[in-house]
């Protein structure tokens, strides 16, 4: 209440559901989105709910006996709007939720798939339409899908080595048509940054704690900030327009909260400065990451040193009871957003004043 | 309280922002439904290959610096610009692979130079079966431009050039053709053909012999071969001799091989010598005192570049000098004069033949005289000037001229097959012409002896549209009309139903 400019955050709508739930997002193009979860019994849904004038109404549900844990339309066009999931068992789908059917399915992931996302499916010259997943068994997949059964890229430890389990991954630095970079994060607080155009590793550091969730602030252009969240209330934000031979990207830590894990943390589309962290206590928070005068100085040695910004944390308010496993802000409204938690409830979120920041 | 009232005023602003938001959701959520039941379709993309796949082609795209753009204040560099690099490099990327230099897209790119070519030729041959020349060349252009090394082509092109008559350039591209491929019968007998209607004869008459030697059985060839020869056995091959004959000009092409000036000043020098018909001397101007201008045949090139000079043009009547004049109606008279009055030589005898044309109705004795003394002057003279007239126009003409003569008249009718008077006049004789002509053939029934009357009669009433005038005929018409078919049948001893026949056409 410092000022009056303050965004607010309001849940608009709460929708219990009875069973878990683990991922939520919106259908491209459309006031619906999709709720990903499982059945006690074991065995998945997806759920499509449409907002209507303050209240949910839910258009769809496909059962699959296998619980689906995350899903994404980043690889797929916003008139196809072809869902993308990954479940308990290792097994990548992409369904047609028109029709209820899968037109893709492969399983070469041996155990669950923790994370997914895509990206190229409805942006002009920013490469082909891919999908990367992070699984338990240690491995990252990027996957296209015209091409069935088999992965396009595969990264995994070297024979021998312990496998780690990967919690986090996304895309981002895809600019142009041949550059790509994935993003993962793992349990022992690694974080490794693959560059697809040469597929190598191109850089890597270990936050401490799991990594939770890990996000670039735009997927679509030069890389510019990554976030990677962690357990014990912990959140990076990494610089990355300058990398330093010796010291890396300049990163900014924020440990204040103490909150318990940061499950998820996004940005919101219209504003890349800004970005929501949802933490195991049910609360959010709006951050705004406040760049440097100067983003690099050069050192003594002569090399370009990138300097961190500072974060201000804009609005917290605690929405629900659990932690809050997802949540995602929608590309065609600015301020709403969707969320899940583990208290089973869906929450369609409110931020106003977004656009005076 | 300040501070509380700050609070709540903070609240109620957040009420009002926080309802002011729904509304808008509200209405994005209608907005969305409809612009999301407008997204049917499909949806073509134009996406990058798959990973994997591009991967095996990646060493061949390896990363090349885009040459770095000079910037327009950049003086010294754009100085050193090669701007005709530069164009041809976009050229050729319009062309096809940049990789020129190696030299399988090299090859691959003739073959689709020929594969062009060749359909062009088929266009070609296409319109040539249409007879349509123009198009059929410019789709041998084209395909000789893609591959300028087909014989086929410039045949091809030759016979289109034949056809439009241009023989010159049939025969360059046959020549063409025949450099490419020396065996290429069909070429040579098209220069053959070219050059047999340019009057090389030689020349053609050898091609023929090298059609032969490669065909003996070509009869075409033969015949064309034996044609020639009769030709130049009758003409004198000596004075149709081009310098084409030459063989050092046989392979050169002649586009521009005007005949030569040796050829122009052999060819008069000759028949001079003979007996010259009148025809030939009249256009060689021989004995008379003017210069004969001749056609240029000089091709436009070789031309003077003087301005042309301007000729008064002089008419003069064919085969006579200009001091014996064609004879007018002035001399008849003159003669005429001379023969009433003895010898007068006078510059008023227009005058005294006009006084004796005036008294000619009047006095009948002189008329008498006067008439028997025409006739005379007209058999020797009048008739010998006229002609018999092949068109009413023609006949007109002469008719008013001799209007006020009826001796004139009268000889000039008699001069007239009457069985052609229907064609003379087709349908443009009138009722007064008519008239005219049955008061000239009434009043001179001796002068139509042989010719008869009656055969005069039967001529007219074939002309067209007869019936029409027959009805206008005046009561005098129909009384010279019953003289005459009385004397028809006294004299000329016509039948019963001739006269009958020519009594109903007349309408009598």
């Amino acid at each position: 209440m410092e000022n009056g400019d303050t965004p607010q955050i309001i849940t608009h709508i709460e929708h219990n559901l009875n069973h878990c739930l683990f991922d939520c997002k919106w259908i491209p193009c459309s006031a619906k989105f999709v709720v990903i979860g499982s059945l006690p019994k074991g065995s998945g849904t997806l759920e499509i709910f449409e907002i209507n004038s303050g209240e949910l109404r839910k258009i769809k549900e496909i059962e699959r006996p296998n619980s689906f844990k995350c899903g994404t339309f980043g690889a797929s066009s916003d008139i196809e709007r072809k869902l993308a999931t990954g479940d308990f068992k290792g097994a990548l789908e992409i369904w047609d939720l028109e029709k209820s059917g899968q037109i893709y399915i492969t399983k070469e992931h041996t155990d669950i798939i923790n994370s997914i996302d895509g990206m190229g499916g409805n942006t002009l010259n920013c490469g082909a339409p891919e999908i990367v997943t992070g699984s338990r068994d240690g491995t990252v997949k990027v996957w296209d899908p015209r091409q069935r059964g088999k992965p396009v890229a595969n990264m995994q430890p070297v024979q021998g080595e312990t496998r780690r389990d990967c919690w986090a991954v996304a895309f981002g630095n895809s600019f142009n048509d041949a550059e790509r970079i994935v993003i993962a994060g793992y349990d022992n607080g690694d974080l490794k940054m693959f560059d697809l155009r040469t597929m190598s590793l191109r850089w890597e550091c270990n936050l401490k704690n799991g990594v939770c969730y890990t996000e670039f602030d735009r997927k679509d252009i030069p890389m510019n900030k990554l976030v990677a969240t962690t357990l014990e209330g912990k959140f990076h934000v990494f610089d990355l327009r300058t990398q330093n031979p010796s010291k890396g990207f300049a990163q900014v830590l924020d440990n204040s909260s103490k909150s318990g894990t940061i499950w998820v943390a996004r940005h919101v589309p219209q504003n890349r400065d800004l970005f929501l962290t949802c933490a195991g206590n049910g609360q959010v928070s709006l951050w705004k990451y406040e760049y440097p005068e100067q983003r690099y100085h050069v050192d003594s040695q002569g090399v370009a040193v990138g300097v961190p910004g500072k974060l201000r944390r804009l609005q917290r308010m605690v929405i629900s009871s659990q932690p809050i496993n997802s949540l995602e802000w929608n590309r065609d409204h600015l301020g709403l957003a969707v969320a899940t938690a583990y208290d089973q409830y869906v929450r369609v979120l409110v931020t106003t004043k977004l656009n005076l920041q | 309280m300040d501070k509380v009232y700050k609070i709540q005023r903070q609240a109620r602003d957040n009420v009002n922002t926080l309802q002011t938001y729904l509304t808008d959701l509200q209405n994005w959520e209608i907005e969305m439904k409809r612009k999301e039941a407008a997204l049917n379709g499909d949806f073509v993309q134009d996406l990058p290959p798959v990973r994997s796949k591009a991967r095996k082609d990646k060493p061949v795209q390896v990363k090349k610096q885009p040459e770095k753009r000079i910037t327009g204040s950049d003086y010294s560099a754009w100085a050193k610009f090669d701007v005709n690099k530069a164009c041809e490099e976009v050229d050729m990327a319009d062309l096809g692979p940049v990789s020129l230099d190696s030299k399988k897209s090299q090859s691959a790119k003739a073959e689709k130079l020929k594969e062009e070519g060749r359909y062009e030729k088929e266009r070609g041959n296409n319109f040539v079966k249409q007879e349509k020349w123009d198009e059929a060349i410019s789709c041998y252009n084209r395909a000789i431009e893609l591959v300028k090394d087909d014989a086929i082509f410039y045949a091809n092109r030759g016979l289109c050039y034949l056809k439009k008559d241009s023989l010159h350039q049939a025969e360059t591209d046959c020549t063409e053709a025949l450099r490419l491929e020396p065996t290429y019968v069909k070429a040579l007998q098209r220069r053959a053909t070219a050059r047999e209607r340019l009057g090389s004869l030689r020349a053609a008459s050898r091609d023929l012999a090298a059609v032969l030697l490669h065909e003996p059985h070509n009869a075409a060839a033969r015949r064309q071969l034996e044609a020639i020869k009769a030709r130049m056995g009758t003409k004198g091959a000596k004075s149709k001799s081009s310098p084409l004959s030459t063989p050092t000009n046989e392979s050169k092409p002649v586009v521009t091989n005007p005949p030569s000036p040796a050829k122009i000043v052999e060819l008069p020098s000759e028949p001079v010598k003979k007996e010259l018909s009148p025809l030939e001397k009249w256009r060689n101007g021989v004995g008379e005192n003017i210069t004969v201008i001749r056609p240029v045949k000089k091709p436009p090139h070789l031309r003077s570049r003087r301005a042309l000079k301007h000729v008064p043009i002089q008419e003069v009547p064919l085969g006579r000098n200009a001091h014996d004049k064609a004879p007018t109606r002035m001399k008849i008279i003159e003669i005429n004069d001379n023969m009433s009055h003895g010898d007068s030589n006078n510059n008023d005898s227009n005058k005294i033949t006009e006084k004796i044309i005036e008294t000619t109705p009047h006095c009948d004795g002189d008329k008498k005289i006067n008439m028997k003394i025409t006739e005379h002057v007209n058999v020797n003279e009048v008739v010998q000037n006229m002609v018999p007239p092949v068109n009413s126009v023609q006949f007109m003409a002469e008719w008013k001229y001799l209007k006020g003569n009826n001796h004139a008249r009268s000889d000039y009718l008699s001069i007239i097959e009457p069985t052609k008077l229907p064609s003379i006049f087709e349908n443009a004789l009138e009722s007064d012409v008519l008239s005219e002509l049955l008061y000239t053939l009434c009043n001179n029934k001796d002068k139509f002896r042989n010719k008869t009357i009656s055969a005069y009669l039967k001529g007219l009433c074939k002309v067209k549209r007869f019936s029409a005038l027959a009805m206008f005929l005046t009561n005098s018409d129909k009384n010279l009309l019953n003289d005459m078919l009385s004397h028809c049948k006294d004299v000329e001893n016509l039948s019963d139903n001739e006269i009958a026949d020519l009594t109903n056409k007349y309408e009598l």
